[in-house]
Formats: structure tokens, C-alpha cells, sequence
């Protein structure tokens, strides 16, 4: 039978009944709407124009859910524009949003989710069971493949009931169809139909809060408010996203008030945000830790084969100083080299600065000098990080080259193992713990450059292990296991800094947790509004 | 005649062919796109599914061949990033393009031409120096630094003149003026070089030995004989404007085919690179087949010679 629970906070998943904290109870507090009737929360009419400026070209693939990509930046879009039956949002991930309630049975192979009443696309037509069985059939973004074979059907109950019959019990489906797909963000049937995929992205409708009004491919986007979405009545009327790729313009044009929003102003321009009256900084920290790699340490011939000598290098890493110098103190200083925000997350104990220890470390592991460690390589827009870690690192006695890649060469070369040394990375892949593990940790992962055995066998035991605290269990094994055996130096997870202008009363910023940009959108709000 | 054209034709034709051919594989080996697309961590399907969207598992001979086929009918592909077709973006972007360049080649005709002048009828004096020090630092400043520049001085401190974007005459005034000053200074000593050849030739001292005003001599009879080498660099330089305008465009986030360029360079989106350089190409080769002719019509000995 199927154990239903409405998406309340701490209810779990796959089978064990529901439990409410107080934790959950103030986040519902938060959450305010979150399980009520299909009725915008306020009636004031939507009033004003908000402008973004974007750093990034736009691409009306974001504007197809079945599109997405396993990146950050359409969700730029995607918020505005979709909805999701399940989706991260304030204080709950994942909250349900065009899903008024899911269930699933105690095997976890059966998910049943009910449709919110009298929520409608902008075209007035009514969001239904089909439209999500064809949004989950169209999809072909990020791991559609994935979500494809384990799903073996989907059954339209009745219009708002409709139910995934999975192959096999799969404890992540809830996590891949909320927020590491685009699978769960709902389309309508009819009209994909009628314009086909290519008109659905020159004029794309959605359930989202803003409506889609033009597009000039690269240039802008501008939305509406739709008046009639379930959750709130957005309280900007028009947003524009203006695409201003120089940074430095981004900023002249919120000093001169052009734009509202300046999204991605790094450190030395951040600070003139600060210095000047009237703009305000905000820094959410999104979902990517950044962290040193040792891709020599199964090497038995290699210093970094040293449990010591990887544990020097983490405690080498002055990141306090770091994050002040090149983040203004607001990236978030971790001691793991996975997201705190993922599923499954284990705390380790906090980062520790200690030159001297690591010093000690390296004379105990036969380097009293330290030792030429060969090649610091990064990708090339955070190399100012890899030169504040080769200083620390160099100040111990590791002498490191640094080798800064462009972008494209670097996730290239590291998914091809061809780096040595010492590897500064990151990932801001959607998933959870077990998918991040997958990727750099365990034999056969795309930038695992070696394996430990035991950790093998706990991600092999963890992928079948239905009951969720047995499976919490062996994956905070192995983040220890990560951890003590220092196979990556953590850095921290970084902030992304933006401007906000004086106009803006609510920036949507730091709403959700681990997402960098403004969401939800219907918070947004002007002053004098 | 005939031969003459149909030589430089077949030039062009070659030049064409090489470019497509440096282009197809040079925006080649900058990397694969895919990674641009996905996080790492990404799976193998993700990106592999991503290559055959793209046609990228095809040898690359197949690719090039469909390239060249397509190109032969027009079609210059699909954009990776913007999935649409690159010359629906091109020409959506393009009469930006030559709006700047028509108002940028405007202020450097109109300061590098009387700048010339002066300079060279007052040689070696105080205008002279000031027009090599105009040449100079047009020359020698890149573009993105005056254009940063002056968003700080005109936009930030002044408040008078838009940062970025377009619409309006003000939104031309600065990416205009960071465009044009280095082709100003390039008019300005082409103007100069050719004036004092000018003013030195036989027929300029015989109207001065007739008496006639100083203004006469060089405006009419000195200027029109020093113009020609100018005009014909402009006509040049006006669709290399169009083309290589990518650092002011993005500076400004003025919404041209430079800045079409950057943004399939940032994502290694190769048809949009491809169709720009080609475009850009076709255009230069034109315009220079067209001088090319132009001269042998004017002047015969040019055609007789080659």
C-alpha cells in the first residue's frame, strides 16, 4: 500500500511513516502556502518592471524543460517560466509545488502523486495528469536515459492522479525527478503538440509564475506576471534579463540604476558594490565545494601515496584568508568535498589552518624539505584560487607549478585522467551524495582516478538499501572514509556574488538553499510597490 | 579584362576554400562543447547523447563534407547553444552591426580626414604633434580600456550616456567612438602621408605660382587627389569594422555579430563561429575583389601587369 504523505518536511521517503519536528513545523511556518488550495496568497495586482542583468547568453533551450542540462543556469529561467510537481524551494527540498501530495509504497517501486485543483498554464489550460505523463515521455535532458529505464510506466489515474510504476525499487526517483532533471517540470500536451518542440521554444508556455513575452536570442527576455499562479500573485509585474557579458559593465549599469539585478560580480568589483549607497551585496552559496584532488595518491612511487602528506596539504590551505581575499568572507568553508545541501550529507568536523602541523606531517612522512610537487592544474576562471593555494602550499615546502586550463580542456583532460599532481576541481552537478560519490570517488567514476576498495563495496550495498537511515548510514561511511583518508583537500562551497540596486525591497536571493540565483520569483518585490 | 577578373574570382574562391577549411578544424581543436553543457559528474551517456544532437560522433571528414554541402546551399547550420539557425541569428544581429560601423567609420572620416589635412599643411608644428599623438594612442589603447573608460567617466561619474545595451542615438555615442578611434588614427595618417605627397607635386606649385588662395590649393586641388588612397582604405576598413567589432560589442553589450562571435567562442558553439568567420570572410574578400577590379578599370596597366 502506498504510504502517502503532502510533501510535509522530515517525512520520509520509501516507506517509513511520517515524522514532524519542530524544525519542520517552523518550516512549514515559513513556507506559509505550502499544501494549500490552488489561490494566489495575495490579490495586489503585480505592479513595476524589475531588470536583471545576466552574464551569460540566454539559449531558449531553457525555456524546454525536456532540455535541461545538468547545469545551474537554466534554472535561471526555468523558475520564471515552469513549474514542477516537486521542486527545491524555501526551507523545504524537495517542497510539492504542482503536486499537491505524493505517496509511495513501502518497496519504493510505486510513486502516486495528486495534482494541485485549479492550477492552469498561462494559455488558461488546465494542468493535468497527461500533461505530466507527456513532460516525463518528452524528456531527454540530463539523465533521461536514466530516468527512462527504470521507469516502466506511467498510469493516468484520473486527471489529477497519476502514478510511476518504477522497474525495480529505486530510493532516488524522488530526488532525480525534482532536482536532478527537468523530468518533474510540466509542459502542456495540447499546445507542445500543436507548435511542435521547435515553436514551444520561440514562444514557451508554462505554469510558472511569469509568462514569457519576447526573446532576443542573446540580448533579452522579458516576462509577464501571471495573475493566476497558485502560489502567490507575483508582486513585480514585468522582469526583464538583459544580457550584459562584461562584468564590469554589469556594475555601471546598476550604479546608474539600468538594471536592478547584477547577477556574478566577483571580489574587487563586490567591493564597490559594498562602498556604494544604495546597492547591497547578496552572496548565496550554490551547490558546488571546490576542493585540491591527488590524483597520484595510489601511485606507491608518489609522495602523495602518503596519507600524511595529503592530510599536510589540506591542513596547508590558509582558505579563511582566501575566502576574504577573493570572496569578501562569504563562500561557505567546508571540510567535505560534497555539497552540506545534498541528501545524505555528513558533517565532518570543521577545517583547520595549521601550517606547522603540516610541516610535521610531511618531515614524519620523509619530506623535511618538503618536495617538488610537480603541476598545480585548474580551470583558468578560478585560477586566482590555484595561486593563493600554490602560495600556501609552497609556504610548507609543497612547490608546486601552477597550470591554469581554459575551462573546456580542463573538464576535458580531468574526465580523460591525464592530470597529475595535484588538481583543483569542482562540480556543481544536480543529484545527491550517492551521485556525487558515483562520479569522483568509486571505481569506474568519470574523475576517479583510483578506487579504495571499501568504498566500493559500501556504494554497491548503499545503491540497493531501500530502508533510508541504513542507506544514510553506509553513505556517511564512506564521507568519513573520504575524509580520512584525505583523498580530496576540501576549499570550500563557493558564494555567487551579486548587486542588488535600491529599488529592489525583496531580491528572491538565499531563499533556496544551495541555489544562486533569485527563486522564487513571485517573492521578488520593488519598494513603493 | 575578362581574364583578369575571372583570376581574382578564382583567388577568392581559393581563399574561401582555405578559410572554411582553418576555421572548420581550428574551432575544432579548442575542445569539445559538451563539457560546456554539462557539470563534471555529468554521465558518459549525457555527453555522448549530446555529440550525436550535434553530429560530433561523425568522422570528421563526414562533418566537413555536410558542411561544406550545407554551406554550398546556404545553410550555415544550427547553433549548438541557441538551437536555431545560424544565419536567422546572424542576420538578426547584423544591421547593428552596420549601424556601428556606418557611425564609427562616420566619426573616423570626419576627425581622421581634417586631422590628415591639418597635420600635414601645418607639418612639424604643435598640430602636427598633436595629430601624432591622436594617431598614437588610437593605435596603441585597446579598445576594451577606452571603452571601459569611458563608461566610468560618461556613464558613472557624468551620468550623461548609457553604459550598454542599444535603442537609443546615446546607446551608439561611446561603443561608436571606442570603435572608430582606431580607425580614425589610421585615416588620419594615411590622410597626412598623402597629402604631403600631394603638396609636394609639381601641379600643386604651379597653382600656387598662378596665385591662386592657399584654402583653393588644398581644399580643392591638393584635398581631392589625397582622398583617394583614404576612401578606398575606408571603404576596407568599414567591413572590417563590421567584423572584428567582438571586444567593443561585448564591452557594450552592443547586440552585434562581434559579440555573436564571443558568445560562440565562450561555448564552442562551432556552427555559430563557422558561419560568422565565413560570413565575415565573404564579405572582406568582396569588398576586396571589388577594389581589385575597380583598379584594373581605372588603371590598365594594373591588369596588364597580372
Amino acid at each position: 500500500m502506498p504510504t502517502p504523505f503532502d510533501g510535509a518536511p522530515g517525512a520520509s521517503r520509501g516507506g517509513s511513516p511520517p515524522r514532524a519536528t519542530r524544525r519542520d513545523v517552523l518550516g512549514l511556518a515559513a513556507l506559509g502556502l505550502i499544501g494549500s488550495a490552488a489561490s494566489p496568497a495575495h490579490a495586489a495586482a503585480p505592479a513595476g518592471q524589475l531588470t536583471i542583468g545576466v552574464h551569460i547568453s540566454l539559449a531558449p533551450t531553457w525555456f524546454d524543460p525536456a532540455e535541461t542540462a545538468g547545469i545551474i543556469t537554466p534554472f535561471l529561467v526555468m523558475y520564471a517560466l515552469h513549474d514542477a510537481m516537486l521542486k527545491p524551494m524555501p526551507g523545504q527540498n524537495p517542497a510539492p509545488c504542482l503536486a499537491e501530495s505524493w505517496s509511495a509504497t513501502d518497496d519504493g517501486s510505486v510513486y502516486d502523486f495528486v495534482l494541485r485543483q485549479g492550477v492552469t498554464f498561462h494559455n488558461g489550460e488546465p494542468v493535468t495528469a497527461e500533461d505530466v505523463k507527456f513532460s516525463f515521455e518528452r524528456y531527454r535532458g540530463t539523465e533521461h536515459a536514466t530516468m527512462k529505464e527504470r521507469v516502466a510506466s506511467i498510469e493516468i489515474v484520473d486527471p489529477r492522479h497519476v502514478r510511476f510504476n518504477l522497474k525495480a525499487p529505486w530510493p532516488d526517483f524522488v530526488t532525480f525527478y525534482s532536482s536532478a532533471t527537468g523530468a518533474g517540470w510540466i509542459v502542456p500536451k495540447k499546445y507542445v503538440e500543436k507548435v511542435g518542440d521547435d515553436g514551444f521554444k520561440r514562444a514557451p508556455i508554462g505554469a510558472g509564475p511569469y509568462k514569457f513575452v519576447s526573446f532576443n536570442p542573446g540580448v533579452e527576455l522579458i516576462f509577464e506576471a501571471h495573475d493566476q499562479y497558485w502560489r502567490k500573485t507575483p508582486g513585480v509585474k514585468r522582469i526583464v534579463m538583459r544580457v550584459i557579458p562584461d562584468e564590469s559593465t554589469r556594475l555601471a549599469a546598476l550604479k546608474r540604476g539600468e538594471i536592478d539585478i547584477a547577477l556574478s560580480i566577483r571580489a574587487e568589483l563586490a567591493e564597490e558594490v559594498q562602498n556604494t549607497p544604495g546597492l547591497t551585496l547578496k552572496a548565496p552559496v550554490g551547490s558546488a565545494p571546490y576542493w585540491m584532488y591527488f590524483p597520484e595518491q595510489w601511485d606507491p612511487k608518489s609522495p602523495w601515496h602518503d596519507v600524511r602528506v595529503r592530510r599536510a596539504a589540506r591542513l596547508a590551505i590558509d582558505t579563511k584568508s582566501i575566502n576574504q581575499a577573493l570572496t569578501l568572507g562569504f563562500s561557505h568553508l567546508t571540510n567535505s568535498a560534497f555539497p552540506e545541501n545534498f541528501e545524505f550529507y555528513w558533517q565532518p568536523p570543521p577545517p583547520v589552518y595549521d601550517p606547522e602541523q603540516a610541516r610535521r606531517l610531511l618531515a614524519e612522512a620523509g619530506f623535511p624539505n618538503g618536495f617538488d610537487a610537480g603541476t598545480y592544474t585548474c580551470d583558468s576562471a578560478y585560477a586566482n584560487l590555484g595561486e593563493a593555494g600554490l602560495d600556501n602550499l609552497g609556504a610548507v615546502g609543497i612547490r608546486v607549478r601552477l597550470r591554469p586550463l581554459e575551462r573546456a580542456s580542463f573538464f576535458a583532460g580531468f574526465g580523460d585522467k591525464k592530470f597529475r599532481n595535484i588538481i583543483q576541481g569542482a562540480s556543481g552537478a544536480f543529484g545527491n551524495l550517492a551521485t556525487r560519490l558515483e562520479a569522483f570517488v568509486v571505481k569506474g567514476g568519470t574523475y576517479a582516478y583510483g578506487n579504495y576498495p571499501e568504498l566500493d563495496d559500501l556504494f554497491a550495498q548503499q545503491a540497493s538499501e531501500l530502508d533510508r537511515a541504513k542507506r544514510q548510514e553506509l553513505l556517511f561511511k564512506m564521507q568519513q572514509i573520504v575524509h580520512e583518508k584525505a583523498i580530496y583537500a576540501p576549499i570550500w562551497q563557493l558564494a555567487f556574488i551579486s548587486g542588488v540596486g535600491p529599488r529592489v525591497a525583496q531580491s528572491s536571493f538565499g531563499l533556496i538553499k544551495g541555489f544562486v540565483y533569485p527563486a522564487p520569483y513571485e517573492e521578488l518585490a520593488l519598494k513603493g510597490a | 579584362m575578362k581574364q583578369f577578373i575571372l583570376r581574382r574570382l578564382g583567388y577568392s574562391l581559393l581563399s574561401l576554400f582555405v578559410l572554411s577549411l582553418t576555421i572548420f578544424f581550428f574551432v575544432r581543436v579548442t575542445g569539445d562543447p559538451a563539457t560546456l553543457l554539462v557539470e563534471p559528474g555529468a554521465s558518459d551517456a549525457d555527453i555522448a547523447a549530446i555529440h550525436h544532437q550535434f553530429g560530433l560522433d561523425r568522422p570528421l571528414i563526414v562533418q566537413y563534407l555536410l558542411f561544406m554541402g550545407n554551406l554550398a546551399r546556404g545553410d550555415l547550420g544550427q547553433s549548438f547553444y541557441y538551437q536555431m539557425p545560424v544565419s536567422e541569428l546572424y542576420l538578426s544581429r547584423l544591421p547593428n552591426s552596420l549601424l556601428l560601423a556606418a557611425v564609427a567609420m562616420s566619426f573616423s572620416l570626419l576627425v581622421g580626414i581634417p586631422t590628415g589635412m591639418l597635420a600635414a599643411v601645418r607639418v612639424g608644428t604643435f598640430w602636427d604633434s598633436a595629430g601624432k599623438l591622436f594617431t598614437l594612442l588610437g593605435l596603441s589603447l585597446p579598445s576594451f580600456f577606452v571603452g571601459l573608460l569611458m563608461i566610468l567617466f560618461f556613464s558613472v561619474y557624468l551620468g550623461w550616456l548609457p553604459s550598454s545595451g542599444s535603442g537609443t542615438a546615446l546607446h551608439l555615442i561611446m561603443p561608436a567612438f571606442a570603435l572608430g578611434w582606431y580607425f580614425a588614427a589610421a585615416h588620419m595618417r594615411l590622410m597626412r602621408s598623402a597629402m604631403l605627397e600631394v603638396l609636394g607635386s609639381e601641379y600643386i606649385k604651379l597653382a600656387r605660382l598662378k596665385g591662386l588662395p592657399q584654402a583653393l590649393v588644398i581644399g580643392k586641388h591638393a584635398l581631392k587627389n589625397a582622398l583617394t588612397p583614404v576612401l578606398t582604405l575606408a571603404g576596407i576598413n568599414l567591413v572590417l569594422m563590421i567584423n572584428v567589432a567582438v571586444i567593443v560589442e561585448t564591452v557594450f553589450a552592443w547586440p552585434g555579430v562581434g559579440r555573436l562571435l564571443y558568445e560562440g567562442v565562450s561555448f564552442r558553439d562551432f556552427p555559430v563561429v563557422q558561419g560568422v568567420v565565413i560570413l565575415g570572410g565573404i564579405m572582406i574578400i568582396a569588398v576586396n575583389l571589388l577594389v581589385d577590379i575597380l583598379y584594373a578599370v581605372i588603371d590598365p596597366r594594373i591588369r596588364l601587369e597580372t
